[in-house]
């Protein structure tokens, strides 16, 4: 294992060296506002690392919340016409920077998803390969964080390239992956840290873990069966309170489910990906007009139990959620995931 | 109005013990500081779980939509006005309810409170007058008034305008106030700089539709930006369609919306759409008279004709 | 939607009844020119919806 030291004063002329070679991304405050977003960072922009904890995850890096799949044209003159034709996407090295363990740990569930033996979403797959990931570990995990009892962590290497970890005057890069390797010399940080430093790592992330307040268990959910918990009576008072908006989706790591539109200008147009939610009515309505998910108690039913049943029980590793907060924080209703997810591991089964 | 709770609570476990509602609906303390969630009580043992402070800012009438129950509901000024208006559009039977009426004093602004303290808060706690907002490390007195959703500053109707039983005396309605000052600012702007205010509201919306699902006037068995055939606006990202959703649907609550702050509420990334909604309300009190939700017998100003109405506007 | 930033004077509400041919006449013209006269529309003109 490899750790470099990088003074910060050499950090801004780093990142700006590095983006000669990739495209960089990072946190930065929005105009005007209190909080912060995943953005392209263009010259002299340095990402804000007190920052990090972004209202959306930084999955929209890889997986935007629109984007063009095809091109294409009804005009008959055109050779093209009535033709699927992929638009010129770039996937030059990008590299996210500052990006939080965990919600980087969320790629890796996303991508058993998007990358099966049978299945692969080049969009997702290729920007997903063309990324590197320097994540900054979390030293004062927020009050919503649980992200110890999802095999994650605020120093979870699982996602990442490359950890930093801030020591006020310089930064430790554990170097992870030889991806991560290849970005901290194209930013010419080379200095490579002592073994005293190293061990720092360790106690940092002992601090860190010891800090988190917030712990869900699931341990009994997968010996539970799905129609069992699925008849669970405990749903209607789960439910009860949600209204059905895309916020818990949206601002998830982990959340995938999206929605294919085509979209024409006279005879030309595009067809895109937009995020979905399965909060969403539409999400399941059939073209006869039948919808098998009409009611929000099963919509909300599904959210949670694909997260913390079907997900557990196909992969056999874990839930699908990191734990980052974010939809207990930004849910309009308070709807609490840690609660449900006590609510169903704590569930007794009708004899 | 932090005192509300015990008397709440009685009359809840009354109607319930006495088979007058199937259920009540309010709210029960949320997981963290600024939050509760609504919640509902079929038997009196579950109405103790029930709070009542500056945190119950989400409209309720939103929960009655056609239902069929009985239905006990803790009621606002804003929420009983929207009840009223749910009944005038058939939306619930008056029979069915029985309005537990609590005079307000303004709920509590998360948004501006939670930026105001970047370092999260704790416990919140309040008296008549003033919050106090503690963290790890700190604790601050503010006065009530200074962090008041901003809807709550400026109404008029803080006491429920319909009810059964009232939780507390009534208070005293604020007056002398300038409710539509916003507005007037934006309608001092020039055209482009008006285009360029509401580009600026809007760069942040992820079109979660929180907005949408969180007022009670939005109940369509399928909203216009969900429909498809024909499709009226794009369901992507574009700048376009997300301010055609928003400014269609302040439209769709002209005359019905009663700045009861739950749109703004319910935003997670903080959004002020009632900027959008407040323009139709001033011009609906200025145009007709009209203020939403405050009688059942009358029927609103885009559902009559009266040959009287303006209409300097034709050419 | 004047309040939102469209022009004033790009939407215009008129009463005319079928018998009015010379009012109908007169209206178009003036909305014609006056619209004319504020050029192109520069918002709400969706050329390709902007995605990634």
């Amino acid at each position: 294992m490899k750790v470099i030291k990088i003074d910060k004063k050499e950090w801004t002329s780093g990142i700006e060296q590095v983006k000669n070679a990739y495209r960089v991304f990072g946190p930065i405050k929005e105009e005007n506002k209190e909080f912060s977003a995943f953005k392209e960072l263009g010259k002299g922009v340095t990402p804000d690392l007190s920052a990090t904890d972004t209202r959306l995850s930084p999955k929209g890096i890889i997986f935007p919340q629109s984007e063009a799949m095809f091109e294409f044209t009804t005009d008959s003159t055109s050779d093209d016409c009535n033709l699927m034709n992929v638009p010129e996407k770039d996937y030059s090295p990008r590299a996210i920077v500052g990006i939080r363990p965990y919600d980087a740990a969320a790629f890796t569930l996303v991508k058993k998803n998007f990358d099966t033996p049978e299945y692969r979403d080049n969009y997702w797959v290729d920007a997903y390969d063309a990324c590197t990931f320097i994540g900054l570990a979390v030293s004062s995990p927020s009050i919503l964080d649980f992200s110890t009892s999802t095999k994650s962590g605020p120093f979870d290497e699982t996602g990442l390239d490359v950890l930093l970890c801030d020591l006020d005057d310089h930064f430790l890069a554990k170097v992870i992956s030889e991806k991560g390797e290849t970005f901290l010399k194209a930013a010419g940080f080379t200095n490579i840290a002592d073994e005293k430093d190293v061990q720092k790592i360790d106690i940092l992330k002992k601090e860190a873990e010891d800090k988190i307040q917030s712990r869900v268990f699931f341990d009994k959910i997968q010996s539970y069966s799905i129609l069992d918990i699925y008849e669970a009576n405990f749903w209607e008072d789960i439910s009860f309170a949600c209204i059905n908006c895309g916020t818990c989706t949206y601002v998830c790591p982990t959340c995938w489910c999206f929605d294919i539109q085509d979209e024409m200008q006279g005879k030309t147009g595009q067809r895109f990906k937009n995020w979905d939610s399965c909060m969403f009515p539409l999400f399941t309505l059939h073209t006869t007009g039948h919808n098998p998910r009409g009611t929000k108690l099963q919509r909300v039913r599904q959210r949670f139990m694909h997260k913390l049943k079907y997900f557990l029980d196909k992969y056999n590793d874990g839930i699908m959620c990191v734990g980052c907060g974010r939809c207990i924080r930004f849910c309009p209703v308070n709807i609490d995931i840690r609660r449900v997810c006590d609510t169903m591991n704590s569930f007794e089964p009708a004899k | 109005m932090t005192g509300y709770i015990a008397k709440i609570k009685k009359i809840s476990k009354q109607i319930l013990d006495e088979g007058t509602v199937d259920m009540v609906i309010g709210f029960r303390k949320g997981t963290l500081a600024l939050m509760n969630e609504p919640c509902f009580a079929k038997t009196s043992k579950a109405v103790d779980d029930f709070v009542w402070d500056g945190n119950c800012g989400i409209n309720l009438a939103n929960y009655l939509t056609s239902r069929k129950e009985k239905i006990g509901i803790i009621a606002k000024g804003c929420d009983s006005r929207n009840i009223i208006t749910h009944i005038i559009e058939n939306k619930i039977d008056r029979d069915q309810l029985f309005i537990i009426g609590v005079p307000c004093k303004g709920m509590l602004d998360r948004h501006l409170l939670s930026a105001k303290f970047p370092d999260e808060i704790l416990n919140v706690s309040e008296s008549e007058d003033a919050v106090i907002i503690k963290g790890a490390d700190y604790e601050e007195t503010l006065p009530r008034k200074e962090v008041l959703q901003e809807n709550c500053s400026v109404c008029i109707h803080r006491n429920p305008v319909i009810y059964d039983e009232l939780a507390a005396d009534l208070v005293e309605e604020q007056a002398d106030l300038d409710r539509f000052e916003a507005v007037r600012k934006i309608e001092a702007l020039n055209a482009e700089d008006k285009w360029q205010y509401f580009e600026d509201l809007l760069a942040t919306c992820i079109r979660c539709y929180a907005c949408r699902n969180a007022c009670p006037l939005c109940y369509c068995p399928t909203c216009f930006v969900d429909e498809s055939k024909p499709q009226w606006v794009g369901k992507g990202q574009d700048t376009t369609d997300i301010r055609t959703f928003h400014f269609l649907r302040a439209f769709h609550d002209a005359g019905r919306c009663t700045d009861c702050g739950a749109c703004v509420r319910a935003c997670p990334m903080g959004i002020d759409v009632r900027m959008f909604t407040k323009k139709l309300e001033k011009d609906c009190f200025e145009s007709f008279g009209w203020e939403a939700g405050l009688s059942l017998d009358a029927r609103p100003p885009l559902d009559t004709f009266n040959p009287d109405d303006p209409n300097d506007f034709i050419l | 939607m004047e309040h939102m930033g469209i022009e004033p004077g790009r939407i215009q509400f008129s009463w005319v009844s079928s018998a009015e041919s010379t009012k109908f006449v007169k209206v178009v013209n003036e909305v014609t020119e006056s619209i004319k006269a504020l050029g192109p529309l520069k918002h709400f003109v969706k050329a390709k919806a902007k995605v990634v």
